[in-house]
């Protein structure tokens, strides 16, 4: 047999289909939390469902899309004032986190017919004028009364143990419909599109791709995705004073997360969400010296691993849990090096 | 996520210690359930208190280490309630000035402390989320040390409809309070009655000049607005020129401290200051630090204060007086005394009183009922819930005062006495006001 013959490409391993599985299995488990854990972990739980929403999006933004975005928290702060705009026109509670996310997704479209001709570094700038923009005309509603603010008393219908649940379940499935969302993306001819147009954007103009249509499909996602991080993030917290919502450090741990975890990866970032939480809980009573730390490391993997974690798995040892790239393997054997992982080897 | 996280999660749901055992596990379960530091208990009573310790707005925390230890020296010996005798344990958090670590600080004191009341303390940043999570979790929660109609319209409640508040109560100054002390400050010298407003575009500001500016006008004062500025103007000069052209001999401000030094030393340079009669400042020029970084020009700045040494009342909880407690923290720390220790004290104060007063201090119901009649005097004044402006909140009082030179021999470079004590007369007058540009 030539070895052109033996050739075939593979996307699903027995490593990712097991991963698939227990992924699955994870999330179904999760499903019946409040049933399983103490409202202490349920709490922390939606915390965390939360961090990989904001990872996952911005990585795809970023990570995916090339489009480095330090304004995100436009979308996080205006999914959260559409949630409380929402509920105050009588909407119920839940209903309204997830049309406010829908709403946000909407704007984001006229949007990104502006921002998305800025490239690199204008993008990023533009994005934080957008966000502080949207911050002073979410500041002169009169129901938010400037920086004051308000909160989202609608919940207070619910019982303690009621909003727990809901905010909780609310959340994963949240979570896992842009989880799945993502992948379905990636697997589709989009992702491959949008794969290609991080490696290089010049060359898949020039293979046929189109760019802006491609661009302008994960910078609504990615809108979608923390407008729902900031309406359930609201849900959770109550208090909506507009300063801490449409603040940068909502974008700076989104880059934390994504950065230790790995950019341009499926898996790095979620890993890098759960880092963010478990450190956050651990150290986060440290104030000035926990942010100091956090910087400090953000600093280390952009230098040494700027892959992040994720990236330095996947180089090592190739391995690839969720399928969605293509492997060319040769024959029935393992291959012993890295595979050829077409759409992820960067230029 | 991986495989070991969810058995540390499962587990913590079934049997605590047996996820422990596991390496990977062990990280989440302190993650998760590590604060249970001490069992529920019949017998033990818990006090969440949440302040800023850290971040912008740590200067109002800086006192409370000192507060908190008397506090619990007194609780020593446990508080006899109904004939049972409670151990009471405080749970001091740093809010670090950040809503959103308050806020899940909050859930942590209720969830897994399990307090019995929580005491959240000075601006919104933090007691309004703390607030939130009280009311969302049906836990009782006291607060003081922000104005009160950013604590009850600032969480959605509505003018002229039922308290949608159960278990949230406020006591301290409003605008009401600070209308009368301005008013009453402001007479004390004769002036061309001309106030220039320098009102930032944040929440204080906007509050001020939407609710306050309007009842100046109407007590004869002349505001002289020229009109928001954001938080971190580095160039008055506008501004400046308008209070020069109508020549306002009182000046009124709610800035943050680098913006009002920025401010008053440009006014200073481009001559403005030395027509200043008056020149009163609120949110800056709270502490002592904020005045001192001033330099020569902080004498003689006016101020009004939510509590002052000179107040005449003792401490419910720990039987100190106002002088005590000042000479105190300034014996053990080297600092001059700040309003912060009265009002951390009073909260405390209020906060024992509710527990003591209330049919059952271990019921949550019971202490919120008791929080909604309590009437006490605490080392900051009267607190009494049953005839306020609206339900849950008990307006108090904010006394004018004027930071001066201090004597010579004296301690500290500046003295604070009090000008004005229109919000409480009982509060003793220590000194006339002086002009700024005298």
């Amino acid at each position: 047999m030539s070895p052109l013959g033996s050739m075939r490409v593979q996307r699903w391993t027995p490593l990712s289909v097991g991963s698939v599985a227990v992924s699955v299995a994870v999330l179904v488990l999760l499903a019946f939390g409040p049933a399983l854990f103490s409202p202490n972990v349920i709490d922390k739980l939606t915390t965390l469902f939360i961090y990989v929403l904001l990872a996952i999006t911005w990585n795809a933004l970023a990570g995916y899309g090339g489009l480095v975005s330090i304004g995100q928290q436009a979308f996080f702060g205006l999914g959260a004032y559409a949630a409380v705009r929402l509920t105050h026109a009588g909407m119920s509670v839940y209903p309204a986190l997830i049309l406010a996310a829908i709403l946000v997704a909407a704007v984001s479209v006229p949007l990104s017919a502006f921002m998305l001709r800025l490239r690199a570094g204008e993008f990023a700038i533009g994005m934080w004028v957008v966000a502080e923009l949207l911050h002073l005309l979410v500041n002169l509603d009169g129901l938010i009364q400037g920086e004051t603010g308000t909160s989202l008393i609608a919940l207070d219908a619910y019982s303690a143990v009621a909003r727990r649940a809901l905010t909780y379940w609310t959340a994963l499935g949240s979570m896992t419909v842009l989880l799945v969302l993502l992948l379905v993306l990636l697997r589709s001819p989009t992702g491959a599109a949008i794969q290609a147009i991080r490696d290089s954007e010049e060359a898949a103009a020039s293979v046929g791709v189109r760019v802006l249509t491609t661009k302008r499909v994960i910078f609504v996602v990615a809108a979608f995705g923390a407008a729902l991080a900031g309406a359930l993030w609201l849900s959770t917290t109550i208090t909506f004073q507009p300063k801490t919502y449409f603040s940068v450090q909502w974008t700076a741990y989104m880059i934390f997360m994504v950065l230790v975890g790995g950019l341009g990866t499926f898996e790095g970032p979620i890993i890098g969400a759960v880092i963010f939480f478990l450190v956050g809980t651990w150290f986060g009573a440290d104030g000035v010296w926990y942010l100091i730390g956090l910087g400090a490391t953000a600093l280390v993997f952009a230098l040494f691993l700027p892959r992040g974690l994720w990236g330095w798995v996947d180089t090592r040892f190739g391995l690839r849990l969720l399928p969605v790239g293509y492997r060319v393997v040769a024959g029935r054997e393992p291959p012993a090096v890295p595979a050829i992982q077409t759409p992820h080897i960067r230029s | 996520m991986g495989g070991s996280v969810l058995t540390g999660m499962l587990h913590d749901g079934l049997t605590r210690r047996r996820m422990i055992a596991g390496g990977g596990v062990a990280g989440l379960a302190m993650a998760a359930g590590g604060r249970r530091a001490f069992a529920a208990s019949e017998n033990v009573l818990k006090i969440g208190f949440v302040s800023p310790r850290t971040g912008a707005l740590a200067g109002f925390g800086q006192t409370d280490g000192y507060v908190l230890e008397l506090a619990r020296k007194s609780l020593a010996k446990g508080l006899t309630i109904g004939g049972k005798t409670y151990e009471v344990v405080i749970l001091d958090r740093d809010s670090q000035s950040d809503p959103s670590r308050a806020s899940q600080l909050a859930k942590t004191l209720i969830n897994s402390d399990q307090v019995d009341l929580m005491l959240p303390i000075s601006a919104p940043e933090t007691i309004n989320p703390v607030a939130d999570a009280c009311e969302a979790a049906g836990v009782p929660c006291l607060s003081t040390v922000m104005p009160w109609e950013a604590w009850y319209y600032g969480r959605g409640a509505k003018p002229g409809q039922p308290s949608p508040f159960k278990w949230t109560y406020h006591f301290g100054f409003g605008v009401h309070e600070f209308l009368e002390t301005y008013v009453s400050q402001w007479s004390l010298i004769p002036t061309n009655r001309k106030v220039g407003v320098l009102y930032p575009n944040d929440a204080d500001g906007n509050a001020i000049r939407h609710n306050l500016a309007p009842l100046l006008a109407a007590k004869g004062f002349t505001i002289v607005d020229p009109g928001p500025y954001e938080d971190g103007t580095d160039d008055f000069s506008a501004q400046i020129a308008v209070f020069k052209r109508a020549h306002c001999e009182i000046f009124n401000s709610f800035p943050l401290p680098p913006d009002f030094a920025a401010f008053w030393r440009q006014a200073t340079q481009q001559g403005y200051a030395r027509h200043v009669k008056i020149c009163q400042v609120a949110k800056t020029g709270l502490f002592p630090s904020d005045i001192t970084s001033l330099g020569r020009l902080g004498y003689n700045i006016a101020s009004a204060a939510y509590w002052h040494k000179a107040f005449p009342y003792t401490s419910s909880l720990t039987g100190i007086g106002g002088e005590a407690l000042a000479n105190g923290y300034e014996n053990e720390t080297g600092k001059m005394w700040t309003q912060q220790l009265g009002a951390s004290l009073a909260l405390l104060d209020a906060g024992v009183t509710a527990l003591q007063t209330s049919s059952d201090p271990k019921n949550k119901a019971a202490v919120a009922h008791a929080l909604s009649v309590l009437k006490t005097i605490t080392i900051a004044g009267k607190v009494d819930f049953t005839d306020g402006p609206v339900p849950n909140v008990s307006p108090g009082p904010i006394i004018g005062t004027q930071w001066v030179k201090a004597p010579p021999g004296s301690r500290f470079k500046l003295a604070y006495p009090v000008t004005e004590h229109a919000t409480d007369p009982n509060v003793p007058i220590g000194a006339k006001l002086i002009p700024y540009n005298a």
